[in-house]
């Protein structure tokens, strides 16, 4: 504590002693001396659209809690992890972080956000899924509201299967191969219009549709906290992949581009009717239909994932985002966003028994996870595109969660792109994503050793 | 004959290098329907300034400028008195060790910024500046160039005109601002452009600075924002008047003090 | 000498207080954190955390980056591309800055200065610009290169969407933003040698390419060698286009060690390892960079 006092004073009198020029700036950003008005901080990825919904709903917070002020801030998602940490490091961290459950164990390990009082535990716990909310808990202890959540289907152009006298979407792994050589046109040796669409450069959109592939074939990336990638049905998902793109050649990889917005050359295709089929995710629902308006957006629609030889049926990959408290706010800051999250999430908040939460996520698309705010949006969940997602909830199955969960993604991505592009036999590439999982998974869990993560496998 | 040759490759050079900024300029009058045109529309049909609405209104433009002109003012600022004291002082004072701390200031030009990232950043936190402009001035108010670039100018500046005001009785302090200074205005002018262009387009450290805390946002990081903003291709005309409104002040900065500039690199670039 | 011994004394006070400001800052905010990045190269350090919970491990990190792992592949990759790049940036960036040069020097028609600021201009605006504004020229279908490239029949290319082109393609662009400023000291250089050298050499019957290689280069040879450092080092530290445009992909084929670091020591908190391949690029840069002056000397002898 004195070290620390120290150091800002001699901060202070090097700032002062340097030169007295940034005194202005200095004090223009003091924080406010304490009183009974709490002031705390919302980060989150989402776009200006979205966040003018959280601000009315923040602002009808604070009508009825005139002592609390919410401040939202936004940053890209490409951003949003790094901030979340780099504010840890220092003073200036939000106070509620909307967060992908995939990092939640090690911003637990680090000590980043602060353990759910009883109260929010209890309701999680009761108005919940149980995978939803387990993904929201490391160890036993509840540790963010779980909000959105996302899985993947096949979306296919009803358009183009038309086009290529093909009736009904693929249900087999053997349709799919053949729908998109159907699919596929050529000009000379380049692809124009691609079967089947991969995605790269972009981790999640990467390893999201294999895992979904590899559990519609009955395998899984991880079992029981160990990577699984050496099992048969891994096998044959990594030969699909090269299959697809050296086999059959229904894939151009440099069509699957993303950039870090999750946007670029993969969706432009989509959207131009270049690409026939790709496995995505239900948010992005949005960004086609702004890319391709409303008539063109009508002929999208979703399939099952189509399922693999050594598969019991079709099984997406789902995940959750939650919002997690600061643990270094103070506890007059936590107290309040912990209420305001119970609120935001919370029945009475939103329309006709659903959460203010499920308003602004169904102005994107995205699902909502609270059951009540499910039942609640039926009605609205019917549309075409949406059904063949929800229908897909039941089956769906969670992305592990493990400690080193995003560095595991980051290296299979890797391995997975080198087969897209050339670079490595479907085999060598399974040889070393195993390798690595191992040696990543291994050394996350020695650095958590006593602390236990949570590991929610399958 | 010759002169038509070369007046061709002249032509053709100053098309090619200007060709993206035009194409910058263009793209940011353009409808969503010609952004997403496929081939590309090289002309506007109707141009339209919606899309600089559209972009001031998404990432509060008139605050990230002010954003940036404080950073850049600030720090061009402090860059420029911490340079002209230890310029000076380099130039001409006498003391041991002057070489050696000389040759060391000068290192550290060469030095990436990305090997002191983290633990600066770590700093930042510790000293409790982090998410402010402040934290993003700080570090950076004291610059090797400009010290290494003061000093070769003052270095220039008789012996006679400063021991003659030393004579009159003018403080050292007062020696420095009022009677070196103005004798190399020229090195002055560039390091100001130099620096203030540097640090206004500086993307790195704010990033790391700042965030999250999307108030204090230069322009060049709400740049970075509009992208999330913008998914599909129709939209490129938003992010063409965004990249043109941050590229716009640096530009015109340069064209007013750009013989300054050249003169000044020229100088360094060879007497170094 | 007393009076200068006196002079020097009344100083004494005045040396400390000019350089207190300067010195003090650049050695707290560059000299501190080049020793901490070296002392937490040889710890376990998550990031997040106060710097006195690191762990000492001895060379374990240094290790880790050069044994077989996906660490240590991934930064070698990481490490490759960064001096492919700055090496790619460089071998183009010195011609066309020379030939910019010289034409702007020594072509007696108007308009060079127009190209001159344009070619400066291009320094000047935010790389950031520079990328989104690249990314757009690169769209495969919407984007214009592809569109001219099809005009003479060349097919068209995946620019940065393959593992063969990508780190390509981000050189292009930066030798566009680049070659501006190393034309000005080519045009700087050429201006400092004295008309009489040329006379000279046209007496004895030089003109064209040799007067170029024998009179011209040699002359250059500061501002050239000057140019080769000052290209690296600012190749090392691209990261704009690199965090916006590519994320380090395809298969880590933009992965340059500027963005590497910071997704490993901030964004996986992984600080020790991450301040490992900070103290090792400091390492490589002073072997490249010493290793261009001793080639310069070697040039010099022959």
């Amino acid at each position: 504590m004195t070290k620390i006092r120290r150091g800002r004073a001699l901060a202070a009198g090097f700032l002062v002693a340097g030169l007295a020029l940034s005194g202005g700036v200095a004090s223009a950003t003091t924080p406010p001396a304490g009183g009974e008005n709490v002031k705390i901080s919302f980060l989150t990825h989402w776009g200006p659209d979205t966040v003018a919904l959280l601000q009315s709903a923040v602002d009808a917070y604070h009508q009825d809690h005139p002592n609390v002020t919410v401040e939202i801030k936004a940053v890209p998602f490409g951003d949003l992890l790094t901030t979340v940490r780099a504010q840890a490091g220092g003073s200036a961290a939000p106070t509620i972080a909307g967060i992908y459950d995939l990092w939640l164990p090690e911003l637990v390990r680090d000590g980043v956000v602060a353990p759910a009082p009883d109260a929010v535990s209890q309701d999680v716990g009761s108005n919940w899924g149980a995978s939803t909310a387990s993904a929201a808990t490391v160890a036993g202890t509840v540790y963010g509201v779980p909000n959105e959540i996302d899985l993947y289907a096949l979306n296919y152009n009803k358009k183009l299967f038309a086009d290529a006298g093909i009736t009904a979407p693929p249900a087999t792994w053997d349709e799919l191969l053949a729908d998109a050589q159907k699919l596929t046109k050529r000009d000379g040796d380049t692809i124009s219009q691609q079967g089947f669409g991969l995605i790269n450069s972009w981790a999640a959109g990467v390893v999201h549709p294999f895992a979904s592939l590899l559990a519609s074939n009955g395998g899984s990336l991880i079992t029981d906290g160990k990577p699984t990638l050496d099992s048969k049905q891994a096998t044959e998902t990594f030969a699909l992949y090269e299959n697809l793109v050296k086999g059959v050649k229904v894939t151009d990889p440099t069509m699957g581009t993303a950039d870090a917005n999750t946007a670029g050359p993969f969706l432009d295709n989509f959207v131009s009717g270049k690409t026939a089929m790709i496995i995505m995710a239900n948010w992005w629902e949005s960004a086609l239909k702004s890319g391709m308006g409303d008539q063109a957006f009508a002929d999208i629609a979703t399939a099952p994932i189509p399922v693999g030889p050594s598969g019991d049926g079709p099984h997406s990959i789902s995940y959750s985002w939650m919002t997690v408290v600061s643990a270094k706010a103070s506890a007059a800051e936590q107290a309040a966003a912990w209420d305001f999250l119970s609120w935001l999430n919370g029945p009475t908040s939103g329309k006709s028994g659903a959460s203010a939460m499920a308003d602004i996520l169904q102005s994107m698309g995205i699902l909502p996870s609270r059951t009540s705010d499910i039942a609640a949006y039926t009605d609205r969940l019917n549309r075409p595109f949406m059904e063949g997602y929800v229908a897909q909830l039941a089956n769906a199955k969670p992305f592990p969660i493990v400690v080193g969960g995003q560095e595991f993604t980051e290296a299979l991505q890797k391995q997975i792109e080198s087969i897209e592009f050339g670079q490595a036999s479907a085999a060598d590439a399974q040889k070393t994503a195993q390798a690595d999982a191992e040696s990543i998974l291994a050394k996350a869990g020695g650095a958590t050793a006593g602390t236990t993560a949570g590991t929610s496998g399958g | 004959m010759q002169r038509v040759g070369l007046a061709t490759v002249l032509v053709v050079a100053c098309v090619a290098v200007a060709f993206p900024l035009v194409w910058m300029m263009l793209g940011s009058l353009k409808t969503p329907a010609e952004s997403l045109h496929t081939p590309p529309v090289w002309w506007p049909a109707h141009p339209s300034a919606e899309a600089y609405r559209t972009v001031a209104r998404v990432v509060s433009v008139g605050r990230s400028f002010r954003n940036s002109a404080i950073i850049a003012g600030v720090t061009t600022l402090g860059i420029l008195v911490t340079s002209l004291m230890a310029g000076y002082v380099f130039a001409k004072y006498r003391f041991r060790g002057r070489n050696a701390l000389f040759a060391a200031v000068v290192a550290t030009m060469f030095l990436p910024p990305i090997v002191t990232l983290i633990p600066l950043y770590r700093m930042i936190g510790w000293l409790g500046v982090d998410g402010r402009l402040i934290g993003v001035i700080l570090p950076n108010l004291a610059n090797a160039f400009g010290i290494f670039l003061m000093r070769q100018f003052i270095k220039g500046v008789p012996d006679e005109l400063i021991d003659a005001a030393r004579l009159d009785g003018a403080s050292e302090l007062r020696i420095v601002f009022r009677v070196v200074a103005p004798t190399v205005m020229p090195a002055i002018a560039a390091l100001t452009l130099f620096a203030f262009v540097y640090h206004w387009n500086s993307y790195l450290w704010p990033l790391t600075v700042l965030q999250g805390n999307t108030d204090q946002y230069p322009i060049v990081l709400s740049l970075g924002r509009l992208l999330s903003y913008t998914r599909s291709a129709q939209n490129t005309n938003q992010v063409m008047a965004g990249a043109a409104l941050a590229v716009l002040p640096p530009l015109v900065l340069f064209v007013v003090l750009q013989r300054f500039f050249v003169r000044t690199l020229a100088r360094t670039g060879l007497t170094g | 000498m007393p009076s200068r011994q006196a002079r020097l004394d009344r100083h004494r006070g005045w040396t400390a207080a000019f350089l207190l400001p300067s010195v003090g800052l650049l050695a707290v905010f560059v000299v501190v954190p080049i020793g901490l990045t070296i002392w937490l190269s040889l710890h376990t350090w998550s990031t997040q955390t106060p710097f006195s919970s690191a762990v000492y491990r001895g060379l374990g990190n240094f290790r880790e980056l050069l044994a077989d792992g996906p660490v240590g592949r991934d930064f070698r990759q990481a490490l490759r591309n960064t001096f492919v790049y700055a090496g790619l940036s460089i071998a183009a960036i010195l011609p066309l800055s020379l030939a910019f040069g010289l034409f702007i020097h020594r072509v007696a028609i108007r308009g060079t200065g127009v190209l001159r600021a344009l070619l400066f201009s291009t320094y000047m605006v935010p790389t950031i610009a520079v990328a989104i504004v690249w990314s757009k020229l690169y769209s495969p279908s919407e984007g214009p290169f592809n569109q001219i490239l099809g005009w003479v029949g060349v097919s068209r290319q995946p620019w940065l969407s393959s593992p063969d082109t990508a780190l390509r393609s981000l050189v292009l662009l930066n030798v566009w933003q680049q070659v501006g400023y190393f034309t000005v000291l080519v045009v700087a250089g050429l201006t400092q040698i004295p008309d009489s050298v040329y006379e000279a050499a046209a007496l004895d019957g030089a003109r064209g390419p040799r007067l170029l290689a024998r009179i011209t280069l040699p002359l250059l040879r500061r501002t050239l060698l000057f140019n080769v450092v000052i290209a690296l080092i600012n190749a090392i530290q691209v990261f704009e286009p690199v965090a916006a445009l590519t994320q380090g992909g395809p298969v880590g084929s933009t992965n340059v060690l500027t963005y590497h670091i910071r997704r490993v020591g901030i964004e996986r908190s992984q600080g020790g390892l991450g301040s490992a391949m900070a103290v090792t690029l400091l390492l490589s840069l002073v072997v490249v960079v010493s290793l261009v002056f001793a080639v310069n000397r070697r040039g010099y002898e022959a």
